[in-house]
Formats: structure tokens, C-alpha cells, sequence
């Protein structure tokens, strides 16, 4: 559950509360450092780039602006034009103090005011004057003396002075990862990391993952069991990312629809920075986002000269700065990016920028910590990434080879529409996989049923059989597997990349661990396992391909006990099952697969899909059509006959009310039946007015009042009743909020 | 698709009139139920049994209109009778209280032996 929403609104943050997607554990985490009976505890978060860290520590000051009697938050970002850590130092004095005295005052405007200190000293309040003043004074004696550490440990004390004279702050510390740019004779890393380390007031450090411990040197001096947590931040997931979208695009009158909001999601990686980028470029040009083509053209601008490419070109230009180092740079990048492996040895990329070890150590490190390239011993490989990739692609063709702009940016729209359905297939296939190495992960020395492990048994024992005499079958076999332990599971491609050709990563593992209890070399056991594509039981020709690809990867890592698993849909046939056993390999079914996770404590989706959705226009009695759907459904679910005409009459009431309430200017309804082992769950929505009964939620007493011929009213006073029949007839009736219209969720539970 | 009303039958000299409901009784259809009733009211029947052989769904708003049937036959003192419910069409007449001012039979015939309940029907209006 989210935290409570700020009432007094946004301050600092850029995004509404409610729109705030998919950071709600890390929110939590980060505004409970206020609490006030909370320990002084400091959080490291480490950010991947472009993952939402600054709006994230934003929506934390916000939430706790608004909160009373807690730690007053302090949020300061740093910059490169700062230049020096000294005036780094400064600004955060200032900003210190004009937002603690904020929060203890309850006045918003005075944090982006920020008022002169002496300005600010005014504004304190009595119990606040004194430590302010001392403060103060304490800078300007620092800053006359000119001793820039003295400077600096002034102002990034003032947390700790003020919490000793009862001014209690958080401190949020943005793009921390900044501070090593700023000159000076101060190293500022270490120092904030003592000033952390010393406040007795908890503070909260954003930054570049590959970057932040680095420059805290380490976080030595935060170093403590339980004076420091991390909080890690990546990409959102799916369901975030398209929630921040939907969110987004209506905020800004953009036109969304499904096709084009998971591309968007899968082509942008899930990043909020990418996707507020690519909705605010639509709303600028008044365009929507309803098809491939219009993201894609977007997308191309955005990449050519928007809010992406100034992101992109913003971490370049700090990594070389001259033009010319530039144009070496992405031509070295493109290079990489372009040979098998993104790989190019170091001694090239020397040679072409024509920097001497150390110079090139420092665009590295640029590099590395925007995650742009890594830097290995003898090589430098540039990261894989679709829009780093599109990005890299056309800034060199612009730059390097000179094209003419207008034939890059049809060829990069061209190569992006294109590219649009691999992308969505490889997301439905990555969705779709069994994700082996988690499975792999949870074997911990469990002991499951042989048959689980071999086809050819579990189709003799159990093909065919009802799933409780299955799981009795399994439960009294007494021919047991016992599993290894495993330490370690990746993919089979990050073993050994010639893998990747013929498989996806999701779909081949390689689980490291041992057979016995003592971690010794005897019981050391690699397992390698992949899931096989076979509509039919797999063959024997297809077995043996599949089983000589595995070894292939075992002999060339040098693996020495291997157990070879193929999962393959349908299981296998007699002769490839025989192979297996010739092989001493494992082989399973999905099906098989899915009972030895229920046993290990993991579940695999079932493959069955459970819910139908179903559009209908409204009028010409078109509720009919979807009565008939839903019966077909409900008979399949072996609802009674009676059940089943609730269940129609229910729908087609519910059809008829958003026929009749919405007016609805696109005259659709939309109808969803999911299918739950207990239960039917009926969803009818439509866009247009709510009926006044459905707002409310309080059908039943609207419908009541309306009921009667008995009061002798006409033909108009008779109607209403649909809610009542609804309700009557359905287990559960519930509303469900939505922006434009009405969705009206039924349940009827299943009484076997 | 409503199969056409039956021609009137006088059962003990009271001439009593079938309409048939059709397989889905919603505004359309509940329309023309309505028109054929009060042409039949008009003609002068004294009864009325409406059929529902064969109705599979009953929408709220064909029951509103039936209502409005029963109005019109009840100012005109003749009797409704429906035959033919589904068990589950009663219980939503049931719901929305139309069972009471209908007799329910079975069969057309057990509708039509209910003559004495047609001629005892006091008349009403013109």
C-alpha cells in the first residue's frame, strides 16, 4: 500500500502522488527514516541511470512536508556548475536552512524562494533562532578564514548542529555521484560520508549504482550492520512502467492505446525518465500514441533531438569533452557495439582517441557509471540496449560518416517500425518461459518423486489421470530424487554466448551446486537445462539436438559432473525418452514441471488462459450476444443451470444500464469474463456518464425507491431495477473507479 | 423472433387472446407484446395469457413493459395470466414483484381453464 498521499500537494515533486508508480516499498522505506522514534539510519540508494532516483527522493520530501512532528526533509541535488565543492557546500547550506525552517514553519513557498541566510535567520522561528544564527555564523567566520575544508565541514555539518539543539532533519542527498566533477581542494565523497556517518540525524544518498560507493570511498564511514540499509533502483517493471504511461498520457491529453503502450514500455525499457520523455513530446506535438507508427516517429525525435538525446549527449559531452574526442568516441562506441559480442580491445580504443591510459581510464569511468560501456581488463564492451543502441547508431552516422540527416532519421524510423514486432515477440516469449533458474534455485537437497524428472514414467503413471489422483500417486511414490543444493544459476548464454542463437537467455540455465551436504569437490554438480519448443511430444531427433547442445556448452566451461534437463511442452516421445535414459538425462513435461515447482514452493503459471474480453456496440441487442458468450464460459466452469441464467441476466441488466447511462459517444461496452477456480469474474465497463446509482454505490436504495407500478406511476417509473436484479442475482457487485465511465464488477462463486 | 398471437378462444364464452413472448423479451420485443395485448384489450378480449414457451431471457426493461400490460388489462378488468415460465423467469418476476398481480399456469390450457378467473373479473373503464 502506498503511503499516505501528501494533502498540502506537491513541493518538490514533478509527478503526482498517485502517479508515482512502482517505488511505493522504497517510499515507504525512505520516509520512515523520519519517523520520530526512528534510529539516526542512513540509506545508500543506488540507482541504474535513468530509473526514477531524483523524483523518487522528491516524492519522499513531499510526503514528509506534509507530515507533522517528524524529521524535517532536506532535499539537495548536485551539480556541475557547482564547479567547487565549496560552492556546492554553500548551496547546501542554504538550502539547509531555508527548507528545515520551512517545514518547522508549515510554509512551502519559502522553499523554492530560499531567501538570503540572514533573511532566513529572520524567518527562524525563537526555538529555532538560536542554532540558526550559530550556523550562520559559524559560515561566514569559515568562508572569512578561506579554509575550504573548514567551509565545507560547517555546511555539511549543519544536520548535526541542528538535531543537537532539537531540529531534527532528513537529509536527501540527490545525483551524489556529481560531487567527484566538483573542484576544489576537497575530495567531497568521504566528506559527506563522515558528515552522514557523524550526523545523528538519518540521511539518504542518491546516486549511480556503479558509481556512489566509489565516490563515498567505499561508505567506510557509513559501514555498520544497522546504521545503513541500500536501497537499490531499477528499470520499473512491466506493470508499473504501463501504469506510469497510462497515467502520463492522460495527464497530458495524449492519446494511448494497449498495442502501443507495451511496445513503448518493452522499446523504452521500463524507464520513467524515457517514457516522461516520450509522453511529453507527444503532448508538445499534439499527437497521440495509437499506433506503432506514431510512437516510432516519436521515438526517432526524441532519439534526434529531444529529450533523450540531450540526456545521451549530455553524459558524452562529460566524458570528452572537445568535439573531436567526441567523434572519436562514438565511432570507437559504434565500432564496439558493432562486432560480435559488443567487445573491442583496449589497445584500439588507445590508438583511435589517441589518450594515454589515464585519460582513457577517466572517459571509462564516464562511461561505466552512466552505463553506456563497461571496462575490462583487456577490453571494452559496449552495453546492449535498444535506445543506447538507436542512439549510438544515428549520432554516428550523423557525426562520424556525415549522412545526410533526413536519410538517417527515415532509416532509423524505418529500422524502428521494423524492429517494433521482434520486440513484442521476444517480450511475449520472455513472459511465456518457464524461468528455469528460479526453479533451479529452490532445489535446496528437497527430495521430489522420480517421476517428476522422467517423462516416459509420469505419461505411464499419470498421463490422463484427474489431478487429485495425481498428486495422491505422487504423494505415496517412493522412488525419490533428492536435488542438489544450488549456489549459482544464470543463463546458458552468459556461459557461453553461441547459445543465445538458437535460444532465448530466459530459456536455458546453468545451475551450479553440489549433491551433498559438504561443499567438496565430490560433490560438486553442474546442472544445465532448457526448455525445448514442441507443439507435439518431442521427438527423438529433436531430443538429441537439444541434449548435444547442452553438453556443448558443459565441455566448453569445462564443466565435469553435469546432469543435463530438457523441458519440452508436451513431453517426450517412447525413442527420446529412451534417449534421455541413454544420456542420464532428465527430461519433463510441462505439466510435470509445474507440479515439481508446487512442490518446491514455486509456482508456474498455469498455461490455460482465464480471461475472455469481449467488445460489443451497444444497442440492437447486442448484450444477447455477449449473454451467450458468458453461458458458454459459465457452462464450462460447470455452473448449474439456474446459476448460469443469474449469470446471463445479470449481463445482459449490466449491458443495458451502460447502454442506457453512459452516453457514450463511441457506443462500446466492454466485456470481460475471467475465469477463477471458484468463481466467475464478470467485468462490464464503458466510457461516457456514470449513472447516479453507480457513483454512489448505493443501487440498491435507488432501485428501491423506483419500484413500483404499485404506486401507479407510468411507464418511466418502472425502470431502474436492473442494479436490484444485479445484485440479487450475483454473489458480489462492486464498482470499480474509474476516469471516464462506469465499470461494474460481478462475481458469482461456484457451488459444486 | 415472436411467433404472431394466437386467434382469441372463448373459453366458457369469455374470448381470451395468447400472445407468445419470443425467445428474448426486451424493449422490442416487450413492444410488440404491448401493442398486441392492447389490441387485443381493444377488441374486447377478456383475458389474456401470455406465453413465454421458449423465452430464454427476460430484460428489465421487457418487464417494465409488461407491467405496463398488466395496467392495461387490469383498468380494463381482464386478467393476465403468463404460461410457460422458465423457473428461473419466475424468480425474477418473482424479484421484481410482478408475480403478484398475474396468475402463472403451466400450459396454455391450464391458462385457459382458469376461465371462471376471466368472466369474475370485474370490468373497468370503458
Amino acid at each position: 500500500m502506498p503511503p499516505k498521499s501528501n494533502k498540502a500537494g506537491r513541493i518538490l515533486g514533478r509527478v503526482a502522488r498517485e502517479h508515482f508508480v512502482g517505488r511505493g516499498e522504497a517510499l515507504r522505506e525512505l520516509v520512515a527514516l523520519a519517523a520520530p522514534a526512528a534510529p539516526p539510519r542512513s540509506v545508500l540508494l543506488l540507482a541504474a541511470p535513468h530509473a526514477g532516483a531524483s523524483e523518487l527522493l522528491r516524492q519522499t520530501y513531499d510526503e514528509l512536508f506534509a507530515q507533522r512532528g517528524g524529521a524535517s526533509p532536506v532535499y539537495f541535488d548536485f551539480t556541475r556548475k557547482d564547479r567547487t565543492a565549496s560552492a556546492a557546500a554553500r548551496r547546501f547550506l542554504h538550502t539547509f536552512l531555508a527548507q528545515a525552517i520551512a517545514h518547522r514553519r508549515h510554509d512551502p513557498a519559502l522553499v523554492p524562494a530560499a531567501p538570503p541566510l540572514r533573511a532566513l535567520l529572520d524567518l527562524a522561528s525563537p526555538s529555532d533562532y538560536e542554532w540558526v544564527e550559530g550556523l550562520v555564523e559559524s559560515f561566514e567566520r569559515a568562508q572569512g578564514e578561506g579554509d575550504e575544508r573548514s567551509l565545507v565541514r560547517v555546511c555539511f555539518g549543519a544536520p548535526r548542529l541542528a538535531a543537537a539543539r532539537g531540529a531534527r532533519t532528513l537529509v536527501l542527498l540527490d545525483d551524489v555521484h556529481a560531487a567527484e566533477h566538483l573542484g576544489g581542494e576537497v575530495e567531497l565523497g568521504p566528506e559527506l560520508a563522515q558528515a552522514a556517518a557523524q550526523a545523528g540525524v538519518p540521511f539518504a544518498l542518491a546516486g549511480l549504482r556503479r558509481r556512489l560507493l566509489d565516490l563515498l570511498n567505499g561508505a567506510a564511514a557509513l559501514a555498520g550492520p544497522d546504521s545503513t540499509r541500500t536501497i537499490h533502483l531499477s528499470a520499473l517493471r512491466d506493470a508499473d512502467a504501463r501504469a506510469l504511461l497510462e497515467h502520463l498520457a492522460r495527464e497530458r491529453g495524449v492519446a494511448l492505446n494497449d498495442e502501443t503502450r507495451d511496445l513503448a514500455v518493452q522499446q523504452l525499457g521500463g524507464s520513467p525518465a524515457f517514457i516522461s520523455a516520450l509522453v511529453g513530446a507527444a503532448s508538445a506535438a499534439r499527437s497521440s500514441l495509437e499506433s506503432f507508427r506514431d510512437f516510432q516517429k516519436l521515438y526517432v525525435d526524441e532519439l534526434m533531438g529531444g529529450a533523450i538525446h540531450r540526456r545521451f549527449s549530455a553524459v558524452l559531452e562529460e566524458a570528452a569533452p572537445s568535439p573531436a574526442l567526441r567523434r572519436g568516441l562514438l565511432r570507437v562506441l559504434h565500432e564496439s557495439a558493432t562486432n560480435v559480442g559488443g567487445k573491442s580491445p583496449v589497445e584500439v580504443w588507445l590508438k583511435r582517441l589517441g589518450l594515454d591510459a589515464l585519460e582513457l581510464e577517466r572517459l571509462m569511468r564516464a562511461l561505466h557509471a552512466h552505463e553506456l560501456a563497461s571496462f575490462q581488463a583487456t577490453y571494452v564492451e559496449a552495453t546492449p540496449g535498444p535506445v543506447w543502441s538507436d542512439f549510438l547508431r544515428a549520432s554516428y552516422r550523423l557525426q562520424v560518416s556525415v549522412e545526410p540527416r533526413a536519410l538517417v532519421v527515415a532509416d532509423t524510423l524505418v529500422e524502428a517500425l521494423k524492429r517494433a514486432p521482434r520486440t513484442m515477440a521476444r517480450h511475449y516469449r520472455r513472459e511465456s518461459a518457464l524461468r528455469l533458474g528460479d526453479l533451479l534455485r529452490r532445489f535446496d537437497f528437497q527430495r521430489v518423486p522420480a517421476s517428476l524428472l522422467h517423462y516416459d514414467r509420469y505419461a505411464r503413471l499419470y498421463r490422463g489421470v484427474p489431478a487429485d489422483e495425481v498428486a495422491a500417486g505422487l504423494e505415496a511414490e517412493t522412488d525419490l530424487v533428492r536435488l542438489p543444493q544450488i549456489v549459482h544459476s544464470a543463463s546458458c548464454a552468459w556461459f557461453h554466448p553461441p547459445v543465445a542463437q538458437v535460444c532465448d537467455e530466459e530459456r536455458c540455465a546453468v545451475a551450479h551446486g553440489f549433491d551433498t551436504a559438504a561443499y567438496a569437490d565430490s560433490g560438486e554438480v553442474v546442472w544445465v537445462a532448457a526448455e525445448v519448443e514442441s507443439k507435439l511430444e518431442a521427438g527423438r531427433a529433436l531430443t538429441e539436438v537439444w541434449l548435444d547442445r547442452l553438453a556443448q556448452v558443459a565441455a566448453a566451461c569445462g564443466f565435469e559432473r553435469v546432469r543435463l534437463w530438457l523441458v519440452a511442452p508436451e513431453g517426450f516421445s517412447a525413442d527420446a525418452s529412451e534417449l534421455l535414459h541413454e544420456r542420464g538425462a532428465f527430461g519433463s513435461s510441462r505439466r510435470q514441471l509445474e507440479l515439481l515447482a508446487a512442490r518446491l514452493g514455486a509456482g508456474v503459471a498455469p498455461e490455460a488462459a482465464n480471461e475472455f474480453a469481449m467488445e460489443i456496440p451497444m444497442g440492437e441487442d447486442t448484450e444477447l450476444i455477449a449473454a451467450h458468450t458468458v453461458e458458454q464460459i459459465a457452462r464450462r466452469m460447470e455452473f448449474e443451470p439456474e446459476a448460469i441464467n443469474q449469470i446471463k441476466t445479470a449481463l445482459v441488466e449490466a449491458c443495458i444500464n451502460a447502454t442506457e447511462h453512459s452516453l457514450s459517444t463511441e457506443r462500446k461496452i466492454y466485456n470481460r469474463f475471467r475465469v477463477e477456480d471458484d468463481k466467475l469474474v464478470i467485468t462490464v465497463s464503458s466510457r461516457g456518464l456514470s449513472a447516479p446509482g453507480y457513483v454512489s454505490d448505493n443501487g440498491a436504495s435507488f432501485v428501491e425507491n423506483h419500484n413500483g407500478h404499485e404506486s401507479g406511476e407510468g411507464l418511466r417509473g418502472r425502470r431502474g431495477w436492473g442494479l436490484k436484479v444485479i445484485r440479487t442475482l450475483m454473489d458480489d457487485v462492486e464498482f470499480e473507479r474509474v476516469d471516464d465511465g462506469t465499470r461494474l464488477r460481478m462475481t458469482k462463486y461456484l457451488r459444486k | 423472433m415472436p411467433e404472431p398471437a394466437a386467434p382469441p378462444v372463448s373459453p366458457g364464452g369469455v374470448e381470451v387472446a395468447v400472445v407468445y413472448a419470443g425467445d428474448y423479451v426486451n424493449k422490442l420485443s416487450g413492444q410488440r407484446i404491448e401493442r398486441e395485448c392492447l389490441l387485443r384489450l381493444e377488441s374486447g378480449c377478456r383475458g389474456l395469457v401470455i406465453n413465454f414457451r421458449g423465452t430464454e431471457l427476460v430484460n428489465s426493461i421487457g418487464v417494465s413493459i409488461l407491467l405496463g400490460v398488466i395496467e392495461a388489462a387490469e383498468e380494463r378488468g381482464t386478467r393476465v395470466v403468463f404460461s410457460h415460465l422458465s423457473r428461473h423467469t419466475v424468480k425474477l418476476f418473482d424479484l421484481l414483484g410482478l408475480t403478484r398481480h398475474v396468475f402463472l399456469a403451466e400450459t396454455d390450457e391450464a391458462a385457459l381453464a382458469t376461465r371462471g378467473e376471466f368472466a369474475a373479473a370485474p370490468p373497468q373503464g370503458h
